[in-house]
């Protein structure tokens, strides 16, 4: 029998697709961004950063991984050949999450305690700009064109548009209760905002800044208050969109033409954030309690595994 | 012992499970509900909305539908066992057990080929179980439907050599009826075929131990990780050591110089 | 060669003597009436003759073969009616033989000309494919005898096969297990308490309180105890002591 398993192992790993991919994951309580390996789905290392760490984005070029400090007032500089903290940038007081511009030279930076966003020229190494937004601004997100970066504010419970040129106030429009993530979707002609407390997301069109839809969470056997939408990946093709649902321990997949919710997948405790592979076949979560990532095959719709990273996973990006 | 005899009187002892199973549907058809019930009201008692932490074989969260099935399906196996030996102690009350050991051939082999039939006949069950147990997105990877299967087999000699032994010691249906009450049922609850060990050692230490030492949670976890294509080696030899020292006690159970018969009749 | 012979027999159950110092045989194509009333030691006789379990003492031997040493070659040329219903109920009488047929290692394509031929002796052929289920009693034993000689056996055992028939069908299985044994050879240990079954040419063992009380021809009987007939005799025999 064991060499009827052991071929069977094998069959099955032949089947699996390798992917050369790696997950990069901060550690809020442990200082830490652990380094996963996308083929094996193993931790590889982890190396330390400032205090509480939780926003992080790949440079355009993926070779440099941002990561937000909280509690450092700063950004680091993660080379990630050499898997070293390089560099700081400055951010302003208290980033949470920031968004790196299309054009590869600005980070966006939102200041909880501030009420800003910071704009931070990655190149000169300083704070060029803020803009004023609501209390405690959290989400970021940029359009693919790089024209507009949205952000969140938490208990204002808006979305501010920001003209990324000027750094101008677009817009506000009012969302449901403790917004948390943006995203724009692949086209920009959509912007997703997901609220905490109430457990949606609310469309908006950009082009007339008007709400096309809300997307409702339910997760049988859970209350309402349980269902948290938290983080959101959009898929480059536009027709999915993932949210993970914090405590209900679920992410979901979004049907963004009919709102509906394909699917929810059981992962973790907490999930916080997620992040698409590349090839758009993967999808990872940050499972804030439970301490690990779940990788998601979103081709057979099934989780596959989760894998202990560190305390408090946040935020989760994955590179080449 | 001639190979041709052998081979032909399995396959005669095969035809005859087959057949009389196939003829009591009521038998069959409450085979595969009781453990879809048990699916549907256990899962429902256990509430794992959440998801169940990690335990091996499974590399994520689970919820307790994922979890019970293989030890639903281990249970089926166990029922059909007992009920194969039910059956046994009952052929011997009525006799026709008599004629299957008035063939000319070893009696152990005729015991074995009887455990064996009667395990071959079980499995299409099992498997069907397995398949409906799809809808409730207990979904392990297609090819662990196939490594699953001399798991199965294992834990179905296991359960059945168990069996065999019972009705070689109890020699009236009342006995037998104790014997269910008082060893079936406590092995089924006091394993991890309902709820992981964790869960067990919540509800007291001393369950826990009983679980971590039971045979029949051998079996579990043997159909268990191969379901998943993994392979636990101890699992394995737990369930074969019983299933070498089970049947080895049911021959002498039966054996014509030394076996309960020689010693007290009874008018099988 | 004898058919069958037991040679200082016995048996017991825990403190229990339930056969002592048996010693008989049966001839080769003869027929032998085991005669005894119930509780005798008859089916332990034939637990212990079917090699369903060994006799504590003494030695018997089916053509020449130790039902203790070589059960199997002993068991090859037994045919065997327990006193208790042993077909399958929900399967058919062609089943039932079938299933016979493959535990003595027979072909598929012997098995069912035999079947054809002993069911088609006995009578019983056009119930071959109704369940055991819907047979009377009478045609069930029929059945079962027919089941007892699909693998040709040279001596058949019956444990009282006529109880609970009426008398025409007691009558028809006693005939048809005597055309047997005289028109095939077939040696035959008939088991029972009826005396009208016992007829003059027959061998004789009359059983009594787990001992041999009487061994010989059936019409010498009455002649060697100076008693009136077989009733008589039996009545002689088994009076307790």
């Amino acid at each position: 029998m064991q060499v009827l398993i052991a071929l069977l192992l094998v069959m099955s790993a032949l089947a699996a697709p390798a992917a050369a991919e790696t997950i990069y994951v901060s550690n809020e309580q442990d200082n830490t961004v652990a380094i996963v390996d996308g083929a094996t789905m193993t931790l590889q290392a982890t190396i330390d950063v400032g205090r509480r760490p939780r926003g992080l984005a790949l440079s355009v070029d993926k070779k440099t991984l941002f990561v937000a400090e909280g509690d450092d007032n700063r950004l680091d500089l993660v080379d990630i050949a050499k898997r070293q903290v390089v560099g700081q940038l400055p951010s302003g007081a208290d980033p949470e999450f920031f968004v790196v511009h299309p054009d590869g030279k600005r980070l966006f930076v939102a200041n909880e305690n501030d009420n800003l966003v910071s704009v931070v020229d990655i190149a000169a190494g300083k704070v060029v700009g803020t803009v004023d937004v609501g209390v405690e601004p959290e989400g970021l997100a940029v359009s693919a064109d790089g024209s507009t970066v949205a952000c969140t504010s938490e208990t204002t419970s808006m979305v501010h548009l920001i003209d990324s040129r000027s750094l101008e106030l677009i817009d506000n429009l009012l969302v449901d209760t403790r917004p948390r993530a943006a995203a724009f979707s692949a086209d920009g002609k959509q912007l997703w905002v997901s609220s905490e407390l109430r457990g949606t997301v609310t469309v908006f069109d950009t082009a007339t800044r008007a709400q096309t839809g809300k997307v409702e969470f339910m997760v049988p056997g859970i209350r309402r208050e349980g269902v948290q939408a938290v983080g959101i990946e959009m898929s480059r093709d536009g027709a999915t969109a993932y949210v993970a649902l914090g405590p209900s321990n679920r992410v979901a997949e979004v049907d963004t033409m009919t709102l509906k919710v394909r699917h929810l997948y059981l992962v973790g405790q907490r999930p916080w954030h997620v992040a698409l592979s590349d090839d758009q076949k993967r999808l990872v979560s940050a499972n804030g309690n439970s301490g690990d990532i779940s990788f998601i095959d979103l081709e057979n719709q099934e989780v596959v595994k989760s894998v202990p990273v560190g305390r408090g996973p946040w935020g989760v990006v994955i590179g080449p | 012992m001639k190979t041709r005899h052998a081979v032909r009187a399995l396959i005669g002892i095969l035809r005859r499970e087959t057949l009389r199973t196939l003829r009591q549907r009521g038998r069959l058809l409450s085979a595969i509900i009781r453990p879809l019930v048990w699916l549907a009201i256990f899962a429902a008692g256990f509430r794992s909305v959440l998801g169940l932490s990690i335990t091996p074989p499974y590399q994520t969260y689970v919820l307790y539908e994922v979890y019970v099935v293989p030890g639903l399906a281990a249970m089926m196996l166990l029922f059909h066992a007992m009920a194969s030996s039910l059956a046994m102690v009952y052929d011997r009350e009525m006799g026709s057990m008599r004629l299957l050991l008035t063939a000319p051939l070893p009696r152990w082999y005729l015991l074995a080929a009887r455990m064996l039939a009667s395990v071959v006949v079980g499995l299409p069950l099992v498997y069907l179980f397995l398949l409906i147990a799809r809808y409730w997105d207990v979904r392990p990877p297609v090819l662990g439907y196939l490594a699953v299967f001399p798991a199965l087999v294992l834990a179905g000699l296991m359960l059945g050599a168990f069996g065999l032994l019972v009705s070689s010691i109890s020699t009236q249906m009342e006995n037998f009826a104790g014997v269910m009450n008082f060893v079936i049922f406590p092995t089924f609850f006091a394993s991890t075929a309902l709820y992981p060990i964790w869960r067990l050692a919540e509800a007291g230490p001393v369950l826990a131990n009983i679980a971590a030492w039971n045979p029949f949670s051998s079996a579990v976890e043997l159909i268990r990780f191969t379901l998943y294509l993994r392979f636990d080696p101890v699992s394995a030899l737990v369930v074969l050591a019983c299933l070498v020292v089970f049947f080895l006690a049911a021959v002498v159970g039966y054996d014509p110089g030394r076996g309960l018969w020689s010693r007290r009749g009874g008018e099988g | 060669m004898k058919a069958l012979s037991l040679e200082g027999v016995g048996h017991s159950f825990g403190q229990r003597r339930v056969l002592d110092a048996i010693s008989f045989s049966v001839a080769e194509g003869a027929m032998c009436i085991l005669l005894g009333r119930n509780g005798a030691g008859k089916t332990t006789l034939f637990s212990l003759a079917t090699g369903l379990y060994h006799a504590r003492s003494g030695q018997i031997d089916v053509f020449g073969h130790s039902m203790r040493t070589d059960p199997a070659a002993a068991l090859a040329q037994m045919g065997v009616v327990f006193q208790q219903q042993t077909l399958d109920f929900d399967l058919t009488a062609a089943e039932n033989l079938r299933y016979h047929a493959s535990l003595h290692g027979l072909g598929a394509s012997i098995s069912e000309a035999r079947l054809r031929e002993e069911l088609g002796r006995l009578e019983v052929l056009d119930r071959r494919d109704e369940p055991v289920r819907s047979l009377s009693g009478g045609q069930r034993r029929r059945v079962e005898i027919a089941r007892a000689l699909m693998h040709r056996p040279r001596i058949l055992l019956l444990d009282e096969p006529t109880t609970g028939l009426d008398v025409p069908g007691r009558r028809a299985i006693e005939q048809h297990v005597r055309a047997l044994c005289r028109e095939r050879g077939v040696a035959v240990l008939w088991a029972t308490h009826f005396l009208e079954e016992v007829s003059a040419d027959d061998d004789l063992v009359v059983l009594h309180q787990g001992r041999v009380r009487w061994a010989g021809g059936a019409r010498h009987v009455a002649t060697s105890l100076a008693v009136d007939g077989l009733a008589d005799a039996f009545d002689l025999l088994t009076e307790t002591a």
